[in-house]
């Protein structure tokens, strides 16, 4: 297993989402000149200040049953939902993302004096691209998989969500080293700095 | 057989793929493709054989994984000797009948700005492989599959700095036309063509017809041979496996159009065959090749952008502010090393329309080379505009020519004869631009002919290097008007000279005309209309002054260089003019008020709450009728979807100050109900998300309530504890997590179980009004629907 660490994943500014996650619509919301102007200026001094990192690693799966795949060290992820994407594969990918401390401590400091409209900018943008870096990463394996006639499944599957529960945060987190981009997880698994993410996608066979 | 005089003659046919190949023709998974080439011999000699067969002119060693760092993970070290017996075993099969390519692919990793590995490791570990190619004999290079513009330069250094031979670079692009770090073909192929390849284009990830739009986008900027190697097809899953299932026949079919798009060379990549490569040759028998139109091209890249320097396109403006001359903030930063002042300055520079951006690090006693190289790298990551690098010392413009992942512009080159030679010589390795200073010895040419005599000398040494006028933008060198009267007068006829004359692009540093006069700001801006009328085509400006900027936009309305002045107007298109602006219009000091909490404007409302309040109006009213209106009305906007969620903050953010300054003469005549109304705020126990609860908790100060706000993370015990205290009859909580949420049960459970009279209000990203319901609690999905439950809720 070959961990690959992305010291800097450079994505496009996701303008359309983080307005969108910023309740703006289209046709409707109505946002002035100098509010645009003041709000793509935070959005760029979010970008700034984000440190978009990541790191994933291909896995072998060593079988699947309906609600269990076991890999290659061993390793049990219980989910059914899970069994049922990745049936079929003959490996899977961890994928993780954050964008670092910074940005977090910069939402935070901004709430407290009294800027929380650019506190929620902050928000958006880091909850955005943190996403968006796992797209980078999941293009970048579909990129060297399509090669060898492999690619990924296109769904992919976060802990937390469905049956897929939230401990399985630790196997993911450590597998991929996390701690070597600065994330941690509290005793609840959630990750800390907030802004960071994980994801499990299926390598379909050659 | 000569590749240079093919290209001249007619289309060259490319060999199709080879790994899908190896793999169609027994080759197993998971083995090292290069060393099972080697060991089956017949195999791989078989499929180079092939190829010619079908008419390819050039075939590619299979090396295209044989680099140290792909090697190792099969635990070979001699790449040399892997590589010089490949290409051997090419040579041998093509027997002279077609050019051999030596196939440089990707490493896998990263080169730095971009990733961990040092860019002149990368550029070693390349020369490693190609000095085993040219042991084997091959006649070209190619350098293929290249997903990162960084990567792709390291590879074409490396090749250039071994040898000089042609050497060809192909770029691999999404479905959305660019590579995954974001560049798109014009970018790269800029970057490339400028850097010394021979022969550019894009291979795999895509099919002919998608294909030629990309090479279709290139040819008006090729100033060389443009390549396609399309895949078959994009591939299908066919019982579990993903095929490429494009006929031969098909894949021929679409070849026209990629020589129609521009395409000089072309062949196949993944899934084509030798037979999809016989078909595309007779398909496009006969078809005239295309003529490389462009000697050179005015134009600048970074590693995502590109901008086409035009004499009749809008004036360029490079942005001058990351200079540390006469900026302490900036020069301290520099010397400590920190970059967060360049990184601001940059993008701010950039959103107030620098088309490029200036880059100075030159003060005193620090490492200059290392310190405009951690900028770069900084900028090439954070900005997309081109950068000008801006240094008076050469082996710190060479230092960052060869990291900065795009054409940079040299600020600048002048006559001075050993500082000349090294910075062409620079510019050339590395493909730059140049802004050539129009000095010769160590005084600045005042008059014209001077100018123009100094001009010739560094042109012509340039053209004697190979560059040509298109790679050149003068500086027109403007003195201070205070100094030299008829600084401007000169300067004007030199742009005029070396734009409607020479057919020169121009550039000037504005602000200097002006030095040691007052109101420099309007000597500036005037200077500015009348350099662009005379021809300027750059000018080196402070992007975020708003006169220089609002000159440039009109000037380029007037000289019809915005066409329809669609920029203009879409600039100044929501600028709209105060009514209390205008002389002699009187606002009421309520409606001022209403206005900046509408507007978010915290800086101003405390002002009009203390004239009001100064002016007689009673607190009770200001709050009840004017502010919490406006308020309220904000919400209404914001539940419409009118106003989002920054418009709403700063609403709410500007009726808290607002707030402050009535409040302390309110004499307790506030809402009966918001004063005695206890709203207790948490995020439950395991979570630790909050900006929802802040926000709720800064739309219900608004409104007048008391909120106390544990935080986040927060057990049910401490939450029990905090009502018992406070006697909160209201508590809201708040969740982010599906696992979470659960621990809001675990609360409203264990208050019902004490006996707790308080009443439950839940929100947050996955909670709905069914499960809230489901648990006996209230329900909010915002900060203006916490507001109103908790109204209806402590009335």
């Amino acid at each position: 297993m070959d961990i690959q660490f992305f010291d800097s994943i450079s994505v496009p500014v996701p303008l359309n989402m983080i307005y969108a996650r910023l309740g703006y619509k289209k046709g409707k919301t109505d946002i002035g000149a100098a509010m645009r102007k003041r709000v793509d200026a935070q959005i760029d001094e979010a970008m700034n200040i984000i440190k978009l990192r990541g790191s994933a690693a291909m896995i072998d799966i060593k079988g699947i049953d309906e609600a269990r795949t076991v890999l290659e060290n061993n390793i049990e992820l219980k989910s059914v939902e899970l069994a049922r994407m990745l049936n079929g594969c003959g490996e899977l990918l961890f994928m993780g993302s954050t964008a670092g401390r910074e940005i977090v401590d910069m939402i935070r400091g901004k709430s407290r004096v009294n800027d929380m409209a650019c506190a929620v900018v902050y928000d958006a943008v880091a909850s955005e691209v943190v996403d968006k870096a796992i797209d980078w990463i999941s293009a970048l394996y579909n990129r060297r998989l399509s090669r060898e006639n492999k690619r990924l499944t296109r769904r992919r599957y976060s802990a937390g969500y469905g049956d897929f529960l939230l401990d399985n945060q630790k196997i993911i987190c450590e597998t991929l080293m996390m701690k070597k981009l600065g994330v941690g997880l509290t005793q609840n698994y959630m990750l800390v700095p907030e802004k960071s993410v994980t994801a499990v996608s299926g390598i379909l066979k050659a | 057989m000569n590749i240079r005089k093919l290209l001249d003659k007619r289309l060259v046919i490319l060999d199709g793929a080879t790994g899908t190949e190896l793999q169609r023709r027994g080759m197993p998974k998971g083995v090292c493709p290069e060393v099972w080439a080697l060991q089956n011999r017949d195999v791989s000699h078989a499929i180079h054989k092939d190829y010619v067969s079908s008419g390819s002119d050039v075939i590619y060693a299979c090396t295209f994984g044989a680099n140290r760092l792909k090697l190792s993970q099969y635990g070979i070290t001699d790449i040399r000797k892997i590589n010089r017996d490949l290409a051997k075993l090419a040579k041998h099969a093509a027997k002279g009948k077609a050019i051999v390519a030596g196939d440089i692919g990707p490493l896998g990793k990263f080169i730095e700005p971009f990733g961990g590995l040092g860019f002149n490791e990368a550029v070693d570990i390349f020369k490693e492989q190609a000095r085993g190619l040219l042991d084997g004999g091959v006649d070209i290079l190619v350098i293929e599959t290249m997903i990162d513009i960084q990567e792709a330069r390291a590879a074409l250094i490396a090749c250039k700095e071994l040898k000089d031979m042609f050497v060809m670079v192909s770029m691999t692009f999404e479905n959305d036309g660019r590579t995954i770090n974001g560049t798109g073909p014009v970018t790269a192929l800029i970057t490339l063509q400028g850097l010394g390849a021979d022969a550019v284009g894009c291979n795999c990830s895509m099919g002919p017809k998608h294909m030629a739009g990309i090479i279709k986008n290139m040819k008006p900027y090729a100033a060389v041979p443009l390549l396609a190697k399309p895949n078959a097809g994009l591939p299908i899953l066919k019982g579990g496996h993903a095929v490429f299932d494009m006929t031969a026949q098909r894949f021929a079919s679409l070849g026209k159009a990629l020589v129609k798009a521009g395409a000089n060379m072309i062949g196949g990549c993944c899934g084509t065959t030798p037979a999809h490569i016989e078909g595309l040759k007779k398909k496009v028998k006969g078809q005239r090749r295309p003529r490389v139109e462009i000697e050179g091209i005015s134009a600048l890249s970074s590693a995502r952008d590109h901008l086409i320097l035009d004499r009749k396109k809008p004036l360029i403006v490079v942005g001058e502010c990351i200079n540390p001359s006469g900026k302490r903030a900036l020069q301290k930063e520099l010397s400590e090393q920190k970059m967060s002042l360049v990184r601001h300055l940059a993008s701010e520079q950039k959103r107030n329309g620098a088309h490029l951006i200036d880059v100075n690090a030159g003060i005193p006693g620090i490492d200059e080379s290392k310190v405009m190289r951690e900028m770069i790298s900084i900028m090439a990551v954070s900005v997309d505009v081109p950068l000008v690098i801006d240094s008076s010392d050469p082996k710190v413009i060479e230092d960052v020519l060869r990291l900065y992942p795009g054409r940079a512009l040299i600020n600048s080159i002048s006559g001075e004869k050993k500082k000349m030679d090294r910075l062409l010589s620079v510019a050339k390795k590395y493909g730059s631009m140049f802004i050539l200073l129009p000095i010769s010895g160590t005084t600045v040419p005042l008059k014209l002919r001077d100018r123009k005599k100094a001009i010739k000398k560094v042109y012509l040494n340039a053209l004697r290097r190979g560059f040509v006028k298109k790679d050149i933008i003068v500086d027109c060198m403007v003195l201070s008007l205070a100094s030299y009267p008829s600084s401007a007068k000169v300067t004007m006829d030199t742009i005029q000279w070396c734009d409607q004359t020479n057919g020169f692009n121009t550039i000037l540093g504005l602000s200097n005309i002006s030095f040691g006069l007052p109101n420099r700001p309007s000597v500036n801006a005037a200077f500015l209309a009348m350099a662009v009328s005379k021809g300027l085509t750059c000018v080196i400006a402070n992007p975020l002054n708003d006169e220089v900027m609002s000159i440039k936009r009109a000037a380029d309305v007037l000289l019809e260089k915005d066409r329809n002045a669609e920029s203009f107007i879409s600039h100044f298109r929501n600028i709209t003019v105060r009514e209390d602006k205008l002389k002699g219009v009187n606002i009421p000091v309520e409606t001022s008020i209403t206005r900046c909490i509408l507007e978010g404007n915290k800086d101003d409302v405390s002002g009009f709450v203390k004239e009001a309040l100064e002016q007689g109006r009673p607190a009770e009213v200001l709050v009840s009728e004017v502010m919490i209106p406006a308020i309220n009305q904000v919400g209404d906007l914001y539940e419409k979807k009118e106003y989002f969620l920054p418009q709403l903050i700063a609403s709410a953010e500007t009726m808290k100050c607002a707030f402050k300054i009535a409040e302390p003469q309110l004499e307790h005549k506030q809402s009966e109900q918001a004063k005695e109304t206890v709203v207790l705020l948490a995020t439950v126990k395991g979570d630790i998300h909050d900006i929802g609860k802040n926000i709720i908790s800064l739309m219900l100060r608004n409104h007048g309530f008391q909120v106390i706000d544990l935080g986040k993370d927060v057990s049910s015990e401490k939450i029990i504890k905090e009502v018992k205290k406070h006697k909160s009859p209201i508590v809201g909580l708040s969740s982010l997590m599906t696992t979470t949420m659960i621990n809001m049960k675990e609360v409203i459970d264990k208050a019902k179980d004490e006996g707790i009279d308080c009443r439950f209000i839940v929100g947050g990203a996955v909670v709905t009004e069914l499960y809230a319901r489901s648990i006996g609690a209230e329900y909010a999905s915002d900060g203006v629907s916490a507001v109103r439950a908790v109204k209806r809720m402590s009335s």
